[in-house]
């Protein structure tokens, strides 16, 4: 039988979350009027949290499978690309930020290189003229350079 | 009658020209997102909240516009379980066991006009029982004071693990999750920063539409891109959903009782669409099945499809009156009322009657339009469904960006709505359920506000919890279900030992 490790590793983070949310709330004080103050809810919620990591730990169910080859290689790809965009969002402006973005999800998802850079044209701008144009919502438009 | 009054001021309210249009537009697309699989009713609502917030609606009309959304959804999701045996959202999914069978054996026209009606059957009872039940609970709602209210939360969270299904210690644990993370930012009530590490941005806590577009969304692309690009079995053709009146009349006994069911279902706290279709089936089965569920028995589809419309309308009860919610897409609609600072509860009906009236009127609309959307448009509808994913994925993510952005102009809230994805496909791959997280984060505040709100009444007095006959209820029926969700996973992993691997 496997280890079933991640459920137990899992549950262990949990409790390890549950324990220190406990004593951070700890180190919020009560002031009048509020006699729960803020730590007890905290401390409430805690409780529960706790105990169903302890019991993530000890009755694990069957591991699944995390990563499957070779599609893990698109999901880190994926990850990359939504984690710049928002960086680059600003300083490049959102029809270019939006086409490179586009074009690069639709080519992890497995269109070709033709398919992606035409979605990502029509996303580009068409997500463009729809929001800042038709609704009326500001995005930056051009690069800037500071 | 009182309520004859209100409803056709809400008829006055759905029918003007805008709402219709909006009515129609978000039938339309609710329809579609419903039949695309993987996207559901909670990815389609979420997604279009911040369009609501850019398009300046009123909030009669924003409401009008995602119910319609969420109906919409109930409706299509039975196109995809019919025609390629994928479920287009989860509540979808008992059609898939008898719809693709009739499918196969030539009978889709049947199975998709018989889940039509069904839906239409469904959705039409609930939206009279909202009407009916709505104001009564109301009315009962009046005698909840912060401890009641309480109780009430906590039933909503133990309910939640119980009616799953799957782990219920893992649903719970992702309730517990939920709350905490709801408690991360300044505390209203005193000023204190709470779990905020000294990060600005923490101070506001987490915004509830960021984290639901991110868990729901961005989490669903990651996990799209494991199933590998769009790989659909052969669609089978349909022009047109036709059935004969004598394939119809036999399940319509299946319908009223699915509907029965699903409304249950959708109305308690926690439980949702899910739960009706599934219910419905297992009600159905155990009641008039010949042999014949399984392989293409029509009632093995009108019960679901009622079932889980039924419950559709039936979790708007709970979220209306109470304020809570009774499923995840409902959560997200809470979501939308409270950013357009308007608090459900019993308040709602006595200060903005128009509002929910015209909310309630526009269901009617809305199932009226469906059923005679779906009918004839069901060969445009499949051929929708070729859509492949590379186009359709990165246009959802696109517009789950500027959806997000539209609400706080801020790059770092993007950011987190990606560590949120991510941190949704952990939870789905650990089997942990992603929407009671979502129901923590944003009800952990009001349950919170009760509770210190009854102890300063109390000055302190934890006695006051339990002093009223509503509460001690409240806490029997919530000791209740957690027993039964116990029982139930017990008697399910034994049944499994039993089993030949």
């Amino acid at each position: 039988m496997s280890a079933r490790l991640s459920d137990r590793i899992a549950g262990a983070i949990f409790l390890a979350l549950a324990i220190a949310y406990w004593v951070m709330a700890g180190d919020y004080a009560v002031s009048y009027g509020d006699p729960a103050g803020p730590s007890l809810f905290p401390r409430i919620i805690a409780v529960p949290f706790g105990l169903f990591a302890i019991f993530l730990i000890v009755k694990p169910d069957a591991d699944p499978v995390w990563f499957r080859w070779p599609h893990v290689t698109g999901q880190i790809a994926t990850v990359v690309v939504l984690v710049v965009y928002p960086l680059l969002l600003e300083p490049i402006g959102f029809p270019l930020a939006t086409f490179i973005g586009t074009m690069l999800l639709a080519r992890f998802l497995g269109g070709t290189w033709l398919q992606a850079a035409i979605s990502g044209l029509v996303t580009g701008i068409g997500l463009f003229v729809l929001f800042d144009i038709i609704f009326g919502l500001p995005l930056p438009l051009t690069p800037t350079f500071s | 009658m009182d309520i004859l009054a209100f409803l056709l001021a809400g008829f006055s309210e759905a029918l003007t020209p805008l709402n219709i249009g909006l009515a129609l537009f978000g039938c339309f697309i609710g329809t579609i997102i419903g039949a695309l699989p993987g996207l559901g009713p909670v990815n389609g609502v979420a997604i279009l909240i911040p369009l609501v917030f850019s398009l300046s609606l009123s909030p009669s009309s924003a409401l009008i516009l995602l119910s319609c959304v969420y109906y919409g959804c109930m409706y299509g999701g039975r196109i995809s379980s019919i025609m390629l045996n994928i479920p287009g959202d989860e509540p979808a999914m008992m059609t898939c066991i008898d719809g693709y069978p009739m499918a196969k054996n030539g009978k889709a026209p049947e199975a998709l006009a018989i889940s039509g009606i069904a839906s239409f059957v469904g959705a039409l009872l609930s939206t009279i029982g909202l009407m009916l039940f709505a104001p009564l609970l109301v009315q009962f709602a009046i005698h909840f004071g912060p401890a009641e209210y309480f109780a009430l939360f906590t039933l909503a969270f133990a309910t939640i693990g119980g009616i799953t299904g799957a782990n219920p210690a893992k649903t719970l644990l992702a309730a517990a999750l939920g709350l905490a993370l709801g408690t991360v930012g300044i505390d209203p009530q005193s000023g204190v920063p709470r779990y905020t590490f000294g990060s600005f941005h923490l101070f506001d806590g987490f915004h509830p539409i960021v984290a639901i577009v991110g868990l729901f969304a961005i989490s669903e692309v990651l996990i799209m891109l494991e199933a590998g690009a769009g790989n659909h079995a052969g669609a089978i053709a349909v022009n047109r959903a036709f059935a004969r009146w004598s394939e119809i009349k036999p399940t319509i006994g299946a319908m009223l009782r699915g509907s029965g069911f699903g409304f249950l279902a959708g109305v308690l706290p926690g439980a949702g669409a899910s739960l009706g279709s599934f219910l419905a089936y297992t009600m159905e089965k155990r009641y008039s099945d010949k042999g014949g569920f399984g392989s293409g028995d029509p009632k093995g589809v009108a019960a679901p499809e009622a079932g889980n419309n039924a419950a559709a309308g039936g979790a708007l009860v709970p979220m209306l009156a109470l304020g809570v919610p009774g499923s995840g897409t409902t959560a997200v609609l809470l979501a939308l009322l409270i950013s357009l600072n308007i608090t459900p509860g019993p308040l709602l009906f006595q200060n903005q009657p128009d509002i929910v009236w015209g909310l309630i009127a526009a269901l009617f609309v809305a199932n009226v339009f469906l059923i005679l959307m779906n009918l004839p448009l069901v060969g445009v509808f499949t051929r929708m469904l070729s859509i492949p994913m590379w186009a359709l994925m990165p246009f959802v993510v696109m517009i789950s960006f500027v959806g997000v952005y539209s609400i706080s102009h801020s790059p770092v809230d993007l950011l987190v709505m990606v560590g949120f994805g991510i941190f949704g496909f952990v939870l789905r791959k650990l089997e942990i359920s992603v929407v009671p997280v979502v129901l923590g984060l944003l009800l952990g505040s009001e349950t919170e506000n009760s509770l210190r709100r009854a102890m300063s009444i109390s000055a302190g007095d934890p006695a006051i919890l339990v002093s009223s006959g509503i509460s001690i209820g409240l806490y029997i029926a919530t000791a209740g279900f957690l027993i039964a969700a116990l029982w139930m996973a017990v008697s399910q992993r034994r049944r499994k030992k039993k089993e030949p691997a």
